[in-house]
């Protein structure tokens, strides 16, 4: 599989003191689409990343980046990234910080065009100390891109964006995705793997949990939310083995359950009444949830 | 998989110009980086090293200055630029950004140590400036060159003691460590205050600061005492510019950050090939004042001997006459002992108009029969304006050399209009920096003694005159001397 994967990694384990932060993982990324990398804090996506991208080595298992290590500048003269926490020297402006990066790349886009693209126009020549986070955030992904890449690493893109500029983010996104470049997206926030993946790979405690598309993750999911009104007293579904978790707003109920089907035959039994059912398969949110808490109890139970 | 585009040669060198671009505009935009680097050196030389030393009529001391500002200057931009701002980077994830992306191999040191260079080369030019235009102390064309490139070059080992901080300490201690380890060192070394007028255990360490040795050599340049050869003090500060520079790159690279690129050792190798080049040309004399020799390696004894100076290999003088007179004017003449002279010259040749004369007048000092006296007329005109009269011990005038060596003191007696007068002793192979020594011309006469020893950077065995004149004055001037004598 590797042979059609641009940047792979293969039974990667890394220990940082006491702690193993990756546990066997493997990972690979195929030309042309957005896999984003999904897990709670602490799961081992940073060190995913930084090991393909060759910032730590690791301790067993192997890594490629285009067919090269990813320590060699050869592999990542095809990559374009983008980190989190990294605060660029504040006295340069966009327009240099862009020229600077471009200079890394053998056939880079024009900085004007990054500019243009990026609607970085009106700050290009602003000491990039005194933009505010949202522009910043803008800046450092005009640096993954202005070297065009063929694979791009976006670690938490859009934190510290307004809906606008998560919106234009987003357009850009998806026109590389057209233009056949790969992404690989670490984000917090669900809808924006939701809106752009093509592919998400779910990691919990070191190891890939599941990887596929956003609707066969969710179909992993049995789970599904059934709420409705009705005369019922709250306290009295509870009881119900078919009830997850119950909430209750201003008698409008809202349950969770496994069995949607069973629930709903009980429901009409007890109250011909009712009424404004809607039935909902559980969202990525949910899923991951689900995913990543039975990874955390499986490992619970298999402790001796 | 496609194949990859490969990347051009040119594209890379100027990956690699336009780092050392923004590195340069970078430190020219960060006002606490650049003002006290900049400034500070220029600012302390013309304060303590010009206006004191004017004040105070002291040439030598413009001259001192010149060099340890001048090795000052050296330390900051390297020490700050590494220590500091690599620190910073690196906390603040810069660094392994650019690690992440293809940053060309060893850019960022690269860059890093070229603009501590590029701020070096500023300061040396505006020391130089201010010493020619200012202070007026004559310096040739080849003693900037050797001063700029020792300034420029010996930046290089601040760059490593300050990547070594960089690697070890937090972005917010840096400043303070940084600050602890230059301003100390910067004094120790005897670059605010002549090591001479230290305590005997602070002289006695001064060879552990790398400082210092950037100090002796920048020190022999312009003549002023120094001690140690050049090849030593290259060595020593070769060995301490690798040490640190290796030990930090380790520290660094179990850090996770590769400084070097993915094959250090190959950069590594480079390096040792770039500090051999620097050996190579300490060794051919590019970098000291002449060719260096294995002889002058052992400080005391080249401090000793008063044979600090370079060029031993050349013929020494003619043996100096026993008898320790030179000129005292008794017989009814201006004539010296021996050599040519006295003879009383301006500086129409140097392209000037100063004039100079002189005559035999009775009296002398100490009740004996003669004394000479000089008048004249210093004009604007020539680099350096000076008109007085000269003694050339041997042979044509300045050509033939006379060996003094063995010889403890030289003194003369001198009164005059009440001004400055400067005596000078022209020495070595090569047109240097002359010995210059100023005095206070008085109404009555006085006895002026030079301790040769504290001059040891001037080459006794090879003199090739000397004179007494005016200087760094406008007009008229007057002044007698009597009993010229070396012993």
């Amino acid at each position: 599989m590797s042979t059609h994967a641009l940047a792979s990694l293969n039974g990667i384990r890394k220990r940082f003191g006491g702690i193993a932060a990756l546990d066997g993982f493997d990972l690979a990324v195929k030309r042309g689409e957005l896999l984003a990398l999904l897990g709670p804090n602490g799961a081992g996506k940073s060190t995913a990343i930084s090991i393909l991208l060759g910032l730590h080595a690791p301790d067993a298992g192997s890594a490629q980046l285009f067919g090269h290590a990813p320590q060699e500048i050869a592999g990542r003269r095809r990559i374009g990234v983008m980190m989190q926490e990294v605060a660029l020297p504040g006295v340069l402006r966009p327009r240099e910080l862009i020229a600077q990066a471009a200079a890394y790349y053998p056939t880079p886009y024009d900085v004007d065009a990054v500019i243009a693209r990026l609607q970085l126009r009106e700050v290009a020549n602003r000491p990039y100390g005194k933009l505010s986070g949202g522009q910043k955030r803008q800046v450092q992904f005009a640096l993954a891109i202005c070297g065009r890449p063929e694979l791009l690493f976006l670690d938490e893109p859009t934190v510290g964006m307004d809906v606008q500029a998560r919106e234009a983010l987003w357009k850009v996104i998806r026109e590389l995705l057209h233009e056949s470049c790969s992404i690989v997206l670490t984000t917090h926030y669900l809808e924006e793997a939701e809106a752009l993946a093509d592919r998400v790979a779910v990691m919990a405690r070191g190891r890939l949990v599941t990887t596929g598309t956003v609707e066969e993750i969710r179909a992993h999911v049995s789970r599904k939310q059934v709420s409705f009104s009705s005369t019922l007293s709250a306290e009295f579904m509870r009881g119900w083995p078919e009830v997850m978790t119950l909430e209750n707003e201003r008698g409008r109920m809202q349950i969770t359950t496994r069995s949607a089907e069973a629930l709903l035959i009980k429901l009409f039994r007890e109250d011909p009444a009712l009424a404004d059912i809607e039935v909902r398969r559980a969202g990525l949110a949910e899923a991951f949830n689900e995913l990543t808490t039975q990874v955390a109890s499986e490992k619970e139970e298999a402790r001796p | 998989m496609s194949t990859a585009i490969a990347m051009p040669t040119s594209r890379l060198w100027a990956a690699y110009f336009s780092e050392i671009r923004f590195e340069f505009l970078k430190a020219l935009r960060t006002p606490g980086f650049a003002v006290p680097t900049l400034f500070f050196p220029i600012m302390f030389y013309l304060l303590f090293g010009v206006l004191l030393g004017s004040m105070r009529g002291n040439l030598q001391m413009s001259q001192y200055t010149l060099a340890t500002y001048g090795v000052f200057g050296a330390m900051g931009p390297g020490l700050f630029g590494f220590g500091v701002s690599l620190a910073i980077d690196r906390e603040q994830g810069l660094l392994r950004l650019h690690q992440a992306m293809p940053q060309p191999a060893g850019a960022a040191l690269l860059a890093r140590a070229v603009m501590a260079m590029l701020f070096v080369a500023i300061i040396s030019i505006l020391l130089l400036i201010a010493a020619v235009f200012v202070a007026k102390v004559p310096v040739t064309v080849f003693q900037a060159a050797q001063l700029f490139s020792i300034n420029v070059l010996g930046a290089l080992t601040f760059c490593a003691i300050g990547l070594f901080v960089g690697s070890w300490v937090s972005g917010q201690a840096s400043p303070a460590i940084v600050n602890l380890i230059f301003l100390p060192m910067a004094f120790l070394a005897g670059l605010w205050w002549p090591l001479q007028f230290m305590p005997q255990f602070l002289q006695d360490i001064a060879p552990a600061w790398p400082a210092y040795h950037l100090a002796q050599m920048a020190l022999g340049v312009v003549g002023a005492e120094s001690s140690g050869g050049v090849l030593g003090h290259v060595a020593v500060l070769v060995s301490f510019t690798l040490g640190f520079f290796l030990l930090a790159v380790r520290r660094m690279h179990g850090g996770g950050f590769r400084l070097l690129g993915a094959h250090p050792k190959r950069t590594v190798a480079i390096a040792s090939g770039a500090a051999a080049a620097v050996l190579a040309l300490s060794l051919s004399g590019v970098l000291g004042d002449g060719p260096a020799k294995a002889g002058d390696a052992p400080p005391a004894e080249a401090a000793a001997t008063g044979t600090g100076t370079p060029d031993s290999s050349a013929p020494v003088g003619v043996p100096a006459p026993a008898d320790p007179v030179i000129a005292n004017f008794d017989q009814g003449s201006a004539q010296a002992a021996y050599g040519m002279g006295m003879v009383a010259l301006g500086d129409e040749r140097q392209g000037g108009s100063s004039t100079a004369a002189q005559r035999l007048v009775a009296g002398g000092a100490g009740g004996t029969a003669g004394a000479l006296e000089v008048t004249g007329d210093l004009k604007p005109g020539a680099q350096y304006p000076f008109a007085g009269t000269y003694f050339f011990p041997e042979g044509q005038p300045m050509e033939g050399l006379m060996d003094y060596s063995g010889r403890k003191t030289l003194s003369f007696h001198a009164r005059g209009d009440g001004r400055r007068y400067t005596f000078m002793v022209f020495t070595g192979t090569t047109m240097g920096i002359p010995l210059m020594y100023n005095f206070q011309a008085g109404p009555e006469w006085r006895k002026y003694e030079l301790n040769l020893a504290d001059f040891s950077a001037h080459d006794f065995k090879r003199v090739r005159g000397m004179a007494f004149g005016a200087m760094g004055m406008d007009g008229p001037f007057q002044f007698q001397i009597d009993d010229l004598r070396i012993e």
